[in-house]
């Protein structure tokens, strides 16, 4: 029994104090950039990148790699926007529908790519990709074809009481927002690693004959992990429509959104809570503030070289690397 | 009155169970059952389908024709884990451990799925999973990751994890094969130590060094086909059995 005891009673290390620390300066940042208009839409972007990061590692933490949380995306982008274009409704009310709308993508993609596993499954999902943009690229009468959406509502207003924030037209308001969705997100994510939902979603991963065996429903775990994944990557969709306010088929289901969560997952640490979100808030920025001025053009090769040094010399990531050596 | 005492100890029943693979018949008509708290040794020569016969039990994969009965009730191509939760559990014939999972984790994962699912691990799943390693002996590795046990220790734990899902029955695929003889010695003191909890064991023994010194009962197979069935030494001196094992010239000679 001593193990559990030495277990409660260690001192945490100093990594335990990383991640409320990080938390702090992101909070405190708009008073330290004194609201510089750029550099916190460079971090705006930078969150919503970190919870696109940690809602693919939902998925990813049961093994699965995914090359299509771009679809995910894209329905969560146009799903918000079109519900309240056309709709009329408040953002409020269409960012959560949008997760629901892309958890219902997701349902779809697990029955037809589950069949499939490793390698496999991350080519089907690559190709799965194709099925809602072609539909949204020629559904003309509706999401106006590739010429995108123009002219959406920006995020939406906050009435408490007498308060009143117009949180689309204020930077640092939105600013917040997307602050408080990562940390939701961020809590949600820790609350299934931490739980037995959690070790379900390892075992499979790790020894799937042998989850199954010990009693573990692995097609149902692994369908949840997916609906939960596609759930928060329609939202992260659904606030990147409103916060650049112009979609377009080929921006919001591109390559782009489906391998960078992933490149994010792998460099800041796959099967770790902060990790995704880590690499997000570091990669981000410093290609956008270094390696974009520089090479307006190729700036993202930034990413690749990244991920190839992460699985060369950090299998672990970032996030794993740090935790060990303090 | 004899046939309905029967009827209430009998555990598992295999009836009329074929295994076909393509055109490869693994299995033929199996008719066999197994007695609650009995320890039956499951023998023959490689590819006779002695796993072939656990996986099916196991829910792994599904009989081409026959029926499986637990405890009475039909099994027959049910899922893995719902046979689980029903009292079936097995090991298999080269362990597989969660390798990143230390190994008390391990153990945790078949005592809080095998019979259901709880949000949260309470210190009392921690101690049932700690008490299962001190049985099997490998208590002293419990934050070790399970990657880094020796062949033995992962076939330990590999028992305890299935223990751990508090099995009826439990499959036991060559937990003693390559063993030292003093590792078969303490392989025995834990399967007769996992009978006295009440579970009855079903046990390949493809090189015998264990079924003859614990089982009831042997069930011998070859070539998909069951060649013999009784107490040890009388199917050990079956000529079918003999045959299977040693080979051709054997039985001609005692034909001569």
């Amino acid at each position: 029994m001593n193990i559990f005891i030495d277990r409660m009673n260690r001192t945490p290390k100093v990594s335990f104090y990383f991640l409320p620390l990080g938390l702090l300066l992101l909070l405190i940042l708009p008073l330290m950039v004194r609201s510089n208009a750029y550099i916190l839409q460079v971090f705006t972007h930078a969150l919503l990148l970190a919870t696109l990061a940690t809602a693919w590692n939902l998925l990813g933490i049961s093994g699965s790699i995914s090359l299509g949380h771009a679809a995910f995306f894209g329905v969560g982008a146009y799903g918000s926007a079109l519900l309240s274009l056309e709709g009329g409704f408040s953002p409020w009310l269409t960012i959560p529908s949008a997760g629901i709308v892309a958890a219902g993508l997701g349902l779809i993609m697990g029955l037809v790519c589950f069949r499939l596993r490793g390698a496999y499954f991350a080519l089907a999902t690559l190709a799965f990709v194709e099925i809602p943009r072609v539909i949204t690229d020629n559904l003309d009468a509706l999401t106006h074809g590739s010429l995108g959406l123009v002219g959406l509502p920006g995020l939406p207003s906050l009435h408490l009481g007498s308060l009143h924030i117009d949180i689309g037209s204020n930077m640092a308001a939105s600013y917040f927002l997307v602050f408080a969705y990562f940390v939701i997100l961020l809590g949600i994510s820790a609350f299934v690693f931490r739980s037995n939902l959690g070790l379900a979603l390892q075992a499979i991963r790790e020894e799937e004959i042998a989850a199954e065996t010990a009693g573990i429903k692995t097609d149902t775990f692994r369908m949840l992990s997916l609906l939960l994944s596609a759930f928060f990557t329609g939202i992260s969709g659904a606030f990147y429509a409103h916060l650049i306010r112009y979609i377009e088929p080929g921006l919001v289901y591109g390559l782009h959104f489906s391998a960078i969560p992933m490149v994010f997952a792998i460099c800041g640490g796959r099967f770790t809570i902060v990790g995704p979100a880590l690499a997000a808030m570091v990669l981000y920025p410093v290609d956008q503030f270094v390696f974009h001025p520089l090479l307006p053009a190729g700036h993202e090769f930034l990413y690749g070289v990244v991920l190839i040094l992460t699985i060369l010399f950090v299998p672990t990531g970032l996030w794993g690397r740090l935790r060990k050596a303090f | 009155m004899g046939a309905l005492e029967e009827s209430i100890l009998i555990l598992l029943q295999l009836q009329a169970l074929n295994k076909v693979f393509d055109d490869f018949c693994a299995l033929n008509d199996i008719d066999f059952s197994v007695n609650e708290n009995e320890i039956i040794g499951l023998v023959g020569p490689n590819g006779a389908g002695k796993t072939t016969l656990f996986n099916l039990i196991s829910g792994r994969i599904k009989p081409s024709s026959g029926k499986i009965l637990f405890e009475g009730k039909d099994i027959t191509g049910l899922k893995s884990h719902t046979i689980c939760r029903l009292g079936i559990s097995r090991t298999f014939q080269s362990s597989r451990p969660f390798p990143q999972m230390n190994t008390l984790q391990n153990v945790l994962v078949g005592h809080i799925f095998g019979k259901g699912f709880s949000f949260h691990t309470r210190p009392k799943d921690l101690q049932t999973a700690m008490e299962l390693l001190e049985v099997v002996g490998i208590a002293h590795k419990a934050d070790t990751p399970a990657g880094h046990l020796t062949l033995s220790e992962q076939r330990r734990l590999d028992l305890a994890r299935a223990l751990a899902t508090r099995p009826k029955l439990l499959l036991l695929d060559e937990v003693a094969a390559g063993f030292s003889p003093v590792l078969v010695k303490q392989a025995i003191q834990l399967i007769n130590r996992v009978r006295e909890r009440g579970v009855t064991l079903l046990i390949i023994d493809h090189f015998l060094n264990l079924s003859l010194k614990v089982s009831d009962r042997l069930l011998a197979l070859d070539h998909g086909e069951k060649i013999a069935e009784g107490p040890p030494h009388t199917v050990m001196r079956n000529r079918d059995v003999l045959h299977a094992y040693l080979g051709m010239r054997y039985k001609d000679e005692e034909d001569d």
